[in-house]
C-alpha cells in the first residue's frame, strides 16, 4: 500500500566528512519505501553547506566578515599576546593574507576535487589545501567557532544543555543559523513534511541538529521532528531528560522547543511505527526504542518506550540514495557504502561502545544479497567503489562474499574495516578478496604490547597482525592500522615500542589511524574503572556527559598520552610515505587514497608516484628565470605566525578546549597555557601566501625585499649575477630562492604565464 | 645555477647600467655581501590533531 499523502524528509546535518554520503538515510528511505511511504525526502545537510560555505561568494563575504571582527590591525599595537590571543590573531592573520585569493581559487579547487584533474597529484594537492584555508576564513568569520573537513566546535561545551539551547541561538558564532533560514528552511516549509528525521552520528552534528530542529519547529508546529543515530544512541536519555528553567519555579524539558522524540538504536522500524501512527493519529506509546515528549502534561517530561526488535536485515532493502546531491560530494567518483552486518560477531573488545550505538546482536546480510545489491547499485549509482560498512567482517564472509563477487562479475572495488582472523586472511584467501576488488583493509592494531591487548581482550597478537597485514600486501590490498595510545596503564616505553613495531613494518603497513584513548561511559573501561586502574573525574554540571575525564593510576597521564600522540604522528609523517609533506591529505580525505587504488594503481606504485612528487620538490633549485608568483600575497605582521601556530599545536593548548579525543586532566589548564603559552612578545615577519600553491610562508622584511627586488628585476639572473663575485653571498641568494621555489613564491618564468592548473581547471 | 643559465642572464652588475637591477637592490646585495641579510623562511606544516585522524571513523 503505497501513501504519497505522507510526506516524510529525513536530514543528516553538519557536520559530517564531505567525501562520500553516508548511510543512514539510504536505509531509512529504502525501508520506508518498502513498506508503503513513497513520498521520502533525502536532504544531506552536511554536504549542500559545505559546498556553500565553500563559494566564491561565501567565501569573500566570510573574508570581509573576518576583517571586520578580527582586524589585524588590532594586534600592532599589543604589547604581548596573551594564551587566548593567539587563536584569534592566527586567525586575523590568515584571513588578512590569504583571504581574498582563497575566495578567487574555491571554484577552481572545487572542480580539481570533482574532476579527473584529482588524480593529478600535483593538482590535488593544492586544491585540498585551498579548501582547508576557505573553512579556515569560513571559521574567521565566525570566530571563535572552527570549521573543518573533520569537525564543527563552537566555544559552546556540547555536554551541558543549556550551553547547547544557547549555541542554537547564536547568530555570530553559529554559522548553520544563517544557512538554514536562507538555503534549507524555505524548502521545508514549502514541502511541509509531516515527520522530519534528523540522523545525528556525530558530536558534531549536535549543535547544528538543533539549530535546524529548533527552527523547523517554529516554523512547521505540525511536523513531528525525531532525531536518531549513533551519538543520540548514547546521549539520548539525557538529551530527552534534560532540564530548563520554565519560571514560576517550574522545569520542563529543555529540549523540548527543538525536537518531539528520540530513536534509539538502528531507526528502520521504529520510524515506520512512528510514521504509522502520526499519519493514523495514534499515540506513540506502542513505538518500540522510542522515546518522546509528552506535551500533554505539564513541562512536556520525557516517555521512554519499550526496546523493539531489530530488523532482520538478511530481508532488508538495498540502501536508496534517490535524492542526496550528489553531484556535490568531494570527490571524482562515488564511494557508495554498504552494511554487510550490524554489530560486531566478536564483540570483547574492552574500550569498544559498539553494541551501544548499533544495538545488542550480530547480524548479517547473506553473501548472496550483498553481492545482488552490489551489482544493482553499482548500475543504479554509476560507480563501481564501495566502502562496505562493517565493524568486523565475519571468517566465513571473508571468503562468501569474493566468491559471490566473482561469480557475479560485479567488477568492483571495495575497502572495509576488518579484524585479525589468521586463518582466513592467508594467502588464498587474500588473492581471492583482491580478486572480488577489495583493495584496502583497515584492521585494529591498537598496540604491541601483549599486556595491554590482553586488558583490551583484543584476541590478537601483535605477530599475527603483522602476518595477515603481510598476506594482504603480497596480494596488492593497501593496509591501514588503527593504532591507540594513552589506554590505561600504558607506559611511554610502550607506546614507542608500538610505534617502532610499526615503523619496522612501513613496507606492509601504508596508512595508521592513530587515536588518543578516551572514557566514555558506555564501554567497559568505565563501568569498571578498578579493573583499569582508573579515577574517574565526573564533572557535576555536565548533564548530557559522555566522554569522561579520569586518572590512571599508573602508566602515562593524558597529557603525556596527548605528548605521545605528537611524537608517533611526527614519527609517522617522517617513515611513512603516504603521511610525508602534503600527502598526508589523501589519507584525511576518507576514500581520496582508496580512489587512487580503485583504478588499479599497485600501493607500492602510488608511494612511488609520492616518493618521486617529494624528491622532485626538495630538488627544486635556484634558476635565473625565477620570477615572483603571479598573485603572491604578503603582508606584515607583528608577531610570528609559525610561533603563533606552534603555540597552539601544542597538546597543552588543545587541552584548554578539549573535545573527547584531545583529552584534557591537566591541572589548572587555563592557567598552565597561560604561563607556558602566553606572553608571546612582539616579532615582525612577513606572512605571504602563494595562492597556486596554496602555501603560507613566512619570511622577514629582508626577504620581502628581495623577493620585490626579484619582481622588479624580472628574475633572479640580474640580481645573482651582481653577487657573482661573491660566492658566500651567491650560494644565500640562492638558497633562499630554491626554498621560495619549492614553496611556490617564485617560478620558472616559462610556467609564470601559462595558465594555473586551478585556472584551467575551472575554464573546463 | 649552471654556468648555461648564468650566460643567458644579464650581464651587467652595476644597476646604473642595467636597468633589470632595481635601484634598491644595491643596498640589499651590500647587506647580502655582510652576511647581515635576514633570509631566514619559515615554512608552515599542517599540524595534525587527534580530532582529524580518526578519519575513517567519520
Amino acid at each position: 500500500m503505497s501513501d504519497s499523502s505522507f510526506p516524510v524528509s529525513l536530514i543528516f546535518p553538519p557536520q559530517g566528512h564531505f567525501t562520500q554520503p553516508y548511510l543512514a538515510l539510504p536505509c531509512l528511505q529504502a525501508y520506508l519505501k518498502q513498506n508503503g511511504f513513497e513520498d521520502v525526502q533525502l536532504i544531506d545537510a552536511s554536504v549542500e553547506s559545505y559546498d556553500h560555505f565553500l563559494s566564491e561568494k561565501y567565501v569573500h563575504w566570510a573574508a570581509k566578515r573576518a576583517a571586520e571582527i578580527l582586524p589585524i590591525e588590532g594586534f600592532e599595537t599589543r604589547p604581548s599576546l596573551g594564551f587566548d590571543d593567539l587563536e584569534a590573531f592566527r586567525a586575523a592573520a590568515e584571513s588578512s593574507v590569504a583571504a581574498e585569493a582563497v575566495a578567487e581559487r574555491i571554484e577552481a579547487a572545487k572542480s580539481v576535487i570533482r574532476g579527473q584533474d584529482f588524480y593529478d597529484p600535483d593538482k590535488y594537492l593544492p586544491a585540498v589545501r585551498t579548501l582547508y584555508h576557505a573553512l579556515r576564513v569560513v571559521s574567521a568569520a565566525h570566530f571563535p567557532s572552527r570549521l573543518t573537513p573533520h569537525n564543527f566546535q563552537m566555544a559552546y561545551a556540547t555536554d551541558r544543555s543549556s550551553e547547547i539551547l544557547e549555541a542554537t541561538l547564536d547568530r555570530e558564532q553559529n554559522p548553520y543559523l544563517a544557512y538554514f533560514e536562507q538555503e534549507l528552511l524555505p524548502r521545508l516549509v514549502q514541502r511541509a513534511p509531516r515527520v522530519l528525521g534528523l540522523s545525528v552520528i556525530y558530536g558534531s552534528q549536535l549543535i547544528p541538529a538543533l539549530t535546524l530542529a529548533r527552527m523547523v519547529k517554529r516554523a512547521l508546529p505540525d511536523c513531528h521532528i525525531t532525531a536518531g543515530g549513533g551519538f543520540l544512541a548514547y546521549i539520548g536519555k539525557k538529551l530527552m531528560q534534560a532540564q530548563t528553567d520554565a519560571g514560576s519555579d517550574q522545569m520542563r524539558s529543555a529540549f523540548a522547543d527543538c525536537i518531539d522524540s528520540i530513536i534509539f538504536h538502528e531507526g528502520e522500524q521504529p520510524l515506520l511505527e512512528l510514521s504509522r501512527a502520526l499519519k493514523a493519529g495514534q499515540a506513540l506509546d506502542s513505538i518500540g526504542s522510542l522515546a518522546w515528549f509528552d506535551r500533554s502534561r505539564t513541562g512536556s517530561p520525557a516517555v521512554f518506550n519499550d526496546s523493539g526488535h531489530p530488523i532482520r536485515l538478511d530481508t532488508a532493502p538495498a540502501p536508496d540514495f534517490g535524492g542526496l546531491p550528489l553531484a556535490k560530494y568531494f570527490s571524482p567518483e562515488l564511494c557508495i557504502p554498504y552494511d554487510i552486518n550490524r554489530g560486531c560477531y566478536y564483540g570483547e573488545c574492552t574500550f569498544c561502545t559498539l553494541p551501544t550505538v548499533i544495538g545488542p546482536g550480530y547480524r548479517t546480510r547473506q553473501a548472496d544479497t550483498i553481492a545482488e545489491h552490489v551489482v544493482q547499485l553499482r548500475d543504479q549509482m554509476g560507480t563501481r567503489n564501495f566502502n562496505f560498512i562493517t565493524d568486523c567482517m565475519p571468517p566465513g564472509m571473508i571468503g562468501d562474499l569474493p566468491r559471490e563477487l566473482i561469480e557475479r562479475e560485479a567488477d568492483v572495488r571495495w575497502w572495509a574495516d576488518a579484524r585479525v582472523e589468521p586463518g582466513a586472511y592467508d594467502p588464498k584467501g587474500v588473492e581471492l578478496l583482491y580478486q572480488s576488488g577489495c583493495r584496502k583493509l583497515l584492521f585494529g592494531f591498537e598496540t604491541a604490547t601483549p599486556r595491554l591487548l590482553k586488558m583490551m581482550k583484543k584476541g590478537q597478537s601483535h605477530r599475527t597482525t603483522i602476518e595477515v597485514a603481510e598476506n594482504c600486501t603480497k596480494a596488492g590490498i593497501s593496509v591501514t592500522f588503527y593504532a591507540m595510545v594513552g589506554f590505561p596503564s600504558e607506559t611511554r616505553e610502550e607506546a614507542r615500542d608500538s610505534l617502532n613495531f610499526i615503523i619496522q613494518h612501513r613496507d606492509v603497513v601504508r596508512e595508521v589511524s592513530l587515536q588518543t584513548f578516551h572514557l566514555d561511559e558506555v564501554a567497559q573501561t568505565y563501568k569498571e574503572p578498578e579493573a583499569f586502574g582508573l579515577e574517574i573525574l565526573e564533572d557535576e554540571k555536565a548533564d548530557l556527559q559522555l566522554y569522561h575525564d579520569f586518572r590512571s593510576e599508573s602508566g602515562m597521564t593524558r597529557s603525556e598520552a596527548a605528548e605521545m600522540f605528537e611524537e608517533m604522528m611526527s614519527a609517522f609523517r617522517k617513515h611513512l610515505t603516504l603521511f610525508s609533506g602534503d600527502h598526508i591529505y589523501y589519507f584525511m580525505q576518507k576514500s581520496h587514497y582508496f580512489l587512487h587504488l580503485a583504478r588499479d594503481e599497485h600501493p607500492d606504485d602510488f608511494q612511488a608516484r609520492c616518493q618521486k612528487r617529494n624528491l622532485l620538490r626538495s630538488e627544486r633549485g635556484a634558476r635565473g628565470d625565477l620570477v615572483t608568483v603571479k598573485g603572491l600575497e604578503q603582508r606584515a605582521l607583528p608577531y610570528s605566525y609559525t610561533e603563533v601556530t606552534r603555540r597552539l599545536a601544542s597538546p597543552l593548548a588543545r587541552a584548554v578546549s578539549p573535545d573527547f579525543l584531545t583529552g584534557r586532566s591537566v591541572e589548572s589548564v587555563r592557567d598552565k597555557a597561560e604561563a607556558d603559552l602566553g606572553g608571546l612578545t612582539a616579532n615582525a615577519c612577513i606572512l605571504a601566501y602563494a595562492p597556486e600553491q596554496a602555501e603560507f610562508l613566512e619570511i622577514s622584511a629582508d626577504g620581502a625585499s628581495v623577493l620585490n627586488a626579484i619582481e622588479q628585476a624580472g628574475s633572479l639572473a640580474p640580481l645573482l649575477e651582481s653577487v657573482e663575485d661573491q660566492p658566500e653571498a651567491a650560494r644565500r641568494l640562492e638558497q633562499f630562492a630554491a626554498r621560495m621555489h619549492g614553496l611556490g613564491a617564485l617560478t620558472p618564468s616559462s610556467t609564470a604565464h601559462a595558465p594555473a592548473p586551478m585556472e584551467m581547471a575551472a575554464k573546463l | 645555477m649552471s654556468k648555461e643559465e648564468k650566460r643567458d642572464s644579464s650581464k651587467a652588475k652595476d644597476p646604473a647600467t642595467n636597468p633589470k637591477q632595481p635601484a634598491e637592490w644595491n643596498s640589499l646585495a651590500d647587506k647580502l655581501r655582510k652576511g647581515e641579510l635576514d633570509l631566514r623562511v619559515e615554512e608552515v606544516e599542517e599540524r595534525i590533531s587527534p580530532s582529524e585522524t580518526n578519519v575513517f571513523d567519520k
